[in-house]
C-alpha cells in the first residue's frame, strides 16, 4: 500500500494535495451559499481561499463575472502550482491529465476565431490550467489562421488533427471534426502517459478508461435524444474505454429508441447509475449530471488508498474542479432566480 | 578481559550498530521530511507537528547508539 510507484516526489505532492483538499469547501458551505445573494457568495468565497483573485479582479469585473473569473483563476493557479511542484513520472501523468484544459482552451480559441471574436474576448474565456504556458496560448490566439493555431498546438502538446478535418472545416466551416479528433487524441495521450504497472497507477488508468466510457455514452445519448441517425456516430467514438467497446457503441447507436439504447448498455458498470436517470425524463443536462456524480463517486472511493501515488493528486484536481463548478452553478442559479431546491438538484453533492 | 582481536571486532560491531541504524533512519526520514515540507508549504502552522513526525525515526539511531555504548563499555 505504501509502495512508491515509479519516479517522482510522491510524498511531498501527496502531503501538499492532502492539505489543499482539507481546505476545499464542504457540503454545509454550499448549503449556506444557497441562502445567499451573488455579492454575499463572492464575500463568502473570499474568506474561503479566493481572496487574492477576488481582490486582483475586483477592479475590472463585478457580480457574477467577478465570481466566474476569480474561481477559474484560482483553480488555474492551484493546478499550475501542482504541475510545477511535481517531478519525474508523476509530473508526466499530471501534465497529460491537465492537457484537458489546453484542449478546452484551444476549442475556445478556435470557436472564437471562427465567430470573429477579438483576442481580448477570447482571452476572457480561457482557463490557463493546462501544461501550455501563457506565451504559447498567446501565440495560438494571435495565429493568423486556424491551421496555424493547430500547428502551434501540435508543436507544444503533440495533439494533431487530420488534413481531412481541416479540409472539412474549410469546406463547410464546421469545427466538430477537428474537436472530435483532438478529443480522441487527448484521451489517447493520457492513456499513453500512464506507463506504471503498479496498482495505484492501474486505478488511475481504469478511471480514465471509465471517463472515456462516459464520454461515449454521452455521445450515444445525445444522438438518441436529438433523434440523429445513429450510423453517423461511428466517427465520434473514442477508443480505449473500460467496458464500452466499439461493438456495443454501434449496437446502442443502431437502437431505435433511447430505452432500447439503454438496454444495450446493461453490461456496463455505469448502467446502475443511468437506470435512475431513465426513471425520470432523460435530458442532456440530467445525463451530464449523472455522469459527473458517477465520476466523482469513483474518484472519492479511491481518494484514501495508495497515498504515495498519482491518485491523491488527481482526486484533488477532480474535487477542486467540482468545487468551482458548484460555486458557479449556485451563483448562476441565484442570479437567474431559480429556487433553492432546483439549484441543489443541479449540484453534484 | 577482551583481547586486542576481540576489541577490534567490538569496535566494528559498535560502528555497524550506529551506522546501519543511521542509514535506516535516513531512509525513513526521507519521505517523512518531503511530506512534512509539502504540508508546511500549504499550512505553516503544521510546522511543530511536522517536525515531530520528521524526527521520530531518530529513535532508531538512539537504539543503535545504546547498543554501541553497551558493546564498547559493557562487553
Amino acid at each position: 500500500m505504501f509502495k512508491r510507484s515509479g519516479t517522482g516526489n510522491y510524498a511531498y505532492m501527496s502531503a501538499r494535495v492532502k492539505a489543499k483538499t482539507s481546505k476545499l469547501l464542504k457540503e454545509e458551505d454550499y448549503n449556506k451559499m444557497l441562502m445567499m445573494s451573488v455579492p454575499e457568495i463572492s464575500h463568502y468565497i473570499s474568506e474561503a481561499g479566493y481572496s487574492k483573485e477576488m481582490n486582483d479582479l475586483g477592479t475590472r469585473h463585478a457580480g457574477i463575472d467577478l465570481l466566474e473569473y476569480a474561481t477559474y483563476m484560482n483553480m488555474s493557479k492551484q493546478f499550475r502550482s501542482i504541475l510545477e511542484s511535481a517531478n519525474g513520472e508523476l509530473k508526466t501523468m499530471i501534465a497529460a491529465y491537465l492537457t484537458k484544459w489546453d484542449f478546452e482552451n484551444l476549442k475556445v480559441v478556435l470557436r472564437g476565431k471562427n465567430y470573429g471574436l477579438t483576442p481580448d474576448m477570447i482571452r476572457e474565456d480561457l482557463v490557463i490550467a493546462g501544461s501550455l504556458k501563457e506565451d504559447d496560448i498567446e501565440r495560438i490566439i494571435s495565429a493568423p489562421s486556424i491551421e496555424d493555431a493547430l500547428a502551434i498546438f501540435k508543436s507544444k502538446t503533440g495533439l494533431s488533427v487530420s488534413d481531412e478535418a481541416i479540409h472539412l472545416y474549410k469546406e463547410e466551416n464546421v469545427l466538430t471534426r477537428i474537436e472530435d479528433e483532438l478529443s480522441i487524441g487527448y484521451y489517447k495521450s493520457v492513456l499513453d502517459s500512464i506507463t506504471g504497472k503498479d496498482r495505484a497507477t492501474n486505478i488511475f488508468r481504469t478511471y480514465i478508461k471509465y471517463v472515456i466510457d462516459l464520454k461515449n455514452i454521452e455521445t450515444i445519448m445525445k444522438f438518441k435524444m436529438e433523434n440523429v441517425d445513429g450510423s453517423l456516430a461511428a466517427d465520434f467514438f473514442i477508443p480505449g474505454g473500460a467496458q464500452l467497446t466499439d461493438k456495443i457503441f454501434a449496437q446502442a447507436n443502431a437502437a431505435p429508441t433511447i430505452e432500447a439504447a439503454f438496454n444495450e448498455l446493461q453490461s456496463l458498470k455505469v448502467f446502475e447509475e443511468l437506470k435512475t436517470m431513465l426513471s425520470q425524463t432523460p435530458n442532456i443536462s440530467l445525463l451530464i449530471l449523472t455522469m459527473e456524480r458517477f465520476r466523482l463517486k469513483m474518484a472519492i472511493q479511491v481518494s484514501h488508498t495508495y497515498p504515495l501515488s498519482v491518485l491523491p493528486v488527481v482526486v484533488y484536481m477532480i474535487m477542486k474542479e467540482d468545487e468551482v463548478k458548484k460555486i458557479r452553478t449556485i451563483a448562476h442559479g441565484i442570479n437567474s432566480g431559480l429556487d433553492r431546491d432546483t439549484i441543489k438538484n443541479l449540484l453534484v453533492i | 578481559m577482551a583481547t586486542a582481536g576481540t576489541e577490534g571486532l567490538i569496535a566494528i560491531g559498535a560502528g555497524l550498530a550506529v551506522g546501519l541504524a543511521g542509514l535506516g533512519s535516513g531512509l525513513a526520514e526521507k519521505d517523512i521530511g518531503a511530506a512534512a515540507v509539502g504540508a508546511i508549504t500549504e499550512n505553516p502552522s503544521l510546522f511543530g507537528r511536522a517536525m515531530i513526525f520528521t524526527v521520530l525515526p531518530e529513535t532508531i539511531v538512539i537504539f543503535g547508539l545504546v547498543i554501541a555504548i553497551m558493546a564498547i563499555f559493557v562487553m
